[in-house]
């Protein structure tokens, strides 16, 4: 496979960088070993399900000044009552869209790496990753101070339009000191005709800290959105992530969530829903590094068409980590004979005092309950909808913030009306 | 109300009905007695149109139309209703929104106006006290960690609720104490009027204490082997099945 594109690309990139030097040994070192690398075929253990042809052959470009839109666009369709909206259009910071919250620092990628001296992220675990350091051109990073409680939920959204194969990278990081509180929210959408998106977004906690996290992947559907998602967790924070994902014809979230306090809790949950010839997928990664700290990973799909969709699970219990309790479960409703859904929940546990479970269940709509909905006088529509609604309501309802889950409520009812018509 | 004639059905290849004959008038209650198998209730699964059972011959006649090609929303919407032998669990659905949906259903289909929130809040807060049920049930989900007592008093519930012209009590007494049969007994008791007819599926004699039918019947290997007054009740409970086999 020909990486050639991406190296113009990424030529093209460092001869315009207005990032100081710094960063670009860093994007170089990471290009030169994506390069080595490649991007992942379906040989690879963990890309076996997931085909990255349109990646590979996409022929993206970074994204240039031209790419804002000529005049200020409104984005009705993209309100969400009762947060801050950071937006960040085709890769570029709309200042006059967006909301700045107070009581909160939001600073560009390059204030947060001057805070930092420097000193960048990079895992190595991901070309993807590597990908997203050789070309990180845009998000925005947020950090909350010791003790400050963040009542307004803060939204980036990412909004990719237009005809143009463009790609971004964002990067961004969400630091909570200790005993602060927020949530964020990570929005995606509009109507591009062609985008790949490859964001890498890394959250650390602090002790006591608590996050909500929730992510909207409402790309449309010519759009390959690929998340790489980072969690550092220390003593006793709280992290609670939920992935609402509907768009993109390819849609990849990658987490790993480092569980490396004593007392801290992660909960990773998502809710899938596709059609056509989408494919939605899920790899998620909890580490148990010390003992005492609790997880939950509850991730459901539904598939009509053609669609398919992967979960891949994996919840790592150290030897050190005792007393661990943790719970792992992923259940798939399948609408229609041909989606495909690939379901690999895995422990590994190295500790001998643990408390883990974990369970998958993939199946059609049960007969018997739609026989009942419908001796109660519901048709075979109504029925269907009841039920696909009572899957998904669990992980809908957990959402604490009205806004947002009534946006999200809405997103999934009119997702249900167009697919439950046959 | 409903009229069937020379019914065989069966399941995937084993037919399970083989002629049944079975007349019920408005303001009746009919009881089908008989032996696990004997094909009860298939009877009650031919009647509101699951799928999975086969007619093969006869007909089920429905206040003077057949019914045998209607979906089971039509026939539900139409006015029958069955209690289900073994209700159904459906987790993330509250009680509330099934049955307000349910019975919003009926109300179009009537002609009548929807019930909004509070007018249905007022109405099903009035049967759950009929049948001693607690309010808690409106938040939990359709029969969800339910216990078998609880299911089937929610069974009667929705059909209170509903109110339908024909009503099968599938196994309805089964799984219950004898406080809960009795509850229940009343609603049905409360629910018996001219216009309705009911009819009640059982094993034993247990709910004929309470409720009264009209006609008993005796359903052995698919066909109806007698028919007699409520007494019949108290003979099977005497002697056994064996006596009317042949």
């Amino acid at each position: 496979m020909s990486l050639s594109h991406f190296q113009s690309e990424f030529e093209k990139l460092i001869n315009r960088d207005n990032f100081p030097e710094k960063i670009h040994s860093q994007r170089q070192e990471a290009f030169s070993k994506f390069l080595n690398t490649g991007i992942p075929t379906q040989k690879w253990e963990d890309w076996q399900f997931t085909n990255l042809t349109r990646i590979a052959k996409g022929k993206y470009r970074i994204c240039e000044t031209q790419d804002v839109p000529n005049n200020e666009r409104e984005f009705p369709s993209f309100k969400m009552e009762g947060v801050n909206t950071i937006v960040i259009y085709n890769g570029h910071y709309q200042e006059k869209l967006s909301s700045i919250p107070s009581g909160v620092q939001i600073l560009s990628g390059l204030d947060y790496l001057e805070r930092k001296n420097w000193e960048n992220n990079n895992p190595e675990n991901s070309p993807f990753d590597l990908l997203n350091t050789a070309f990180m051109d845009s998000g925005v990073s947020i950090v909350v101070e010791p003790g400050t409680d963040l009542e307004t939920p803060i939204r980036m959204l990412f909004i990719s339009s237009g005809k143009e194969p463009i790609m971004t990278s964002p990067r961004v990081h969400v630091d909570l000191g200790e005993s602060s509180s927020a949530t964020f929210v990570e929005h995606h959408a509009d109507n591009s005709e062609s985008f790949f998106q490859n964001g890498s977004v890394f959250i650390s906690l602090e002790d006591y800290a608590q996050l909500d996290h929730i992510r909207i992947q409402s790309n449309s559907e010519k759009t390959a959105n690929m998340g790489n998602l980072h969690i550092e967790q220390n003593c006793n924070s709280r992290y609670t992530f939920f992935q609402f994902a509907h768009g993109a014809e390819l849609g990849r979230l990658n987490i790993h969530a480092n569980l490396r306090g004593e007392g801290a809790d992660c909960s990773l949950n998502g809710l899938a829903l596709s059609n056509g010839n989408q494919h939605l997928d899920n790899h998620v990664i909890t580490d148990h590094q010390v003992p005492n700290c609790t997880s939950t990973q509850n991730f459901k799909s539904v598939l009509q068409d053609n669609s398919s969709g992967v979960f891949n699970g994996r919840t790592i219990v150290r030897k050190d980590a005792q007393k661990t309790d943790s719970s792992q479960s992923n259940k798939n409703l399948l609408l229609s004979k041909s989606a495909l859904m690939n379901s690999n929940p895995q422990l590994e546990i190295y500790a001998d005092d643990v408390k883990c479970a974990h369970g998958s269940t993939t199946g059609a709509l049960d007969d018997d309950a739609l026989f009942y909905i419908r001796s109660r006088g519901l048709d075979i529509l109504a029925a269907k909808t009841v039920l696909i609604r009572g899957f998904a309501t669990e992980l809908l309802e957990s959402v604490k913030h009205d806004g947002i889950r009534y946006l999200l409520t809405d997103r999934f009812d009119a997702w249900l009306s167009e697919n439950t018509a046959s | 109300m409903l009229d069937i004639q020379n019914l065989h059905a069966r399941v995937e290849d084993k037919p399970i009905l083989k002629g049944i004959n079975l007349a019920i008038k408005s303001g009746e209650m009919h009881a089908v007695m008989g032996r696990n198998g004997s094909g009860k209730s298939t009877l009650s699964n031919v009647i509101t149109g699951r799928e999975g059972f086969t007619v093969t011959q006869g007909d089920v006649n429905y206040k003077g139309e057949s019914i045998l090609d209607w979906s089971p929303e039509d026939r539900a919407l139409a006015g029958i209703f069955m209690s289900f032998q073994y209700p159904i669990v459906i987790p993330g659905v509250n009680n509330t929104y099934f049955l307000k949906a349910a019975l919003n259903a009926k109300r179009k289909h009537e002609g009548e106006k929807e019930l909004d929130a509070a007018g249905f809040l007022k109405l099903i807060k009035q049967k759950l006290a009929e049948l001693d049920m607690d309010t808690t049930y409106l938040q939990r989900g359709v029969n969800e960690g339910f216990s078998g007592g609880e299911k089937k008093r929610n069974e009667i519930l929705q059909m209170l609720t509903l109110q339908p012209d024909l009503a099968i009590l599938d196994e309805t007494d089964s799984g219950l104490d004898i406080d809960a049969l009795k509850i229940i007994a009343e609603g049905v008791n409360q629910f018996r009027n001219v216009d309705r007819s009911l009819l009640v599926i059982t094993h034993y004699q247990r709910l004929l204490k309470y409720i009264k039918p009209d006609v008993v019947h005796v359903l052995i290997d698919g066909q109806i082997v007698r028919s007699g007054g409520k007494e019949l009740a108290l003979e099977l409970e005497e002697k056994g099945y064996n006596w009317l086999e042949s």
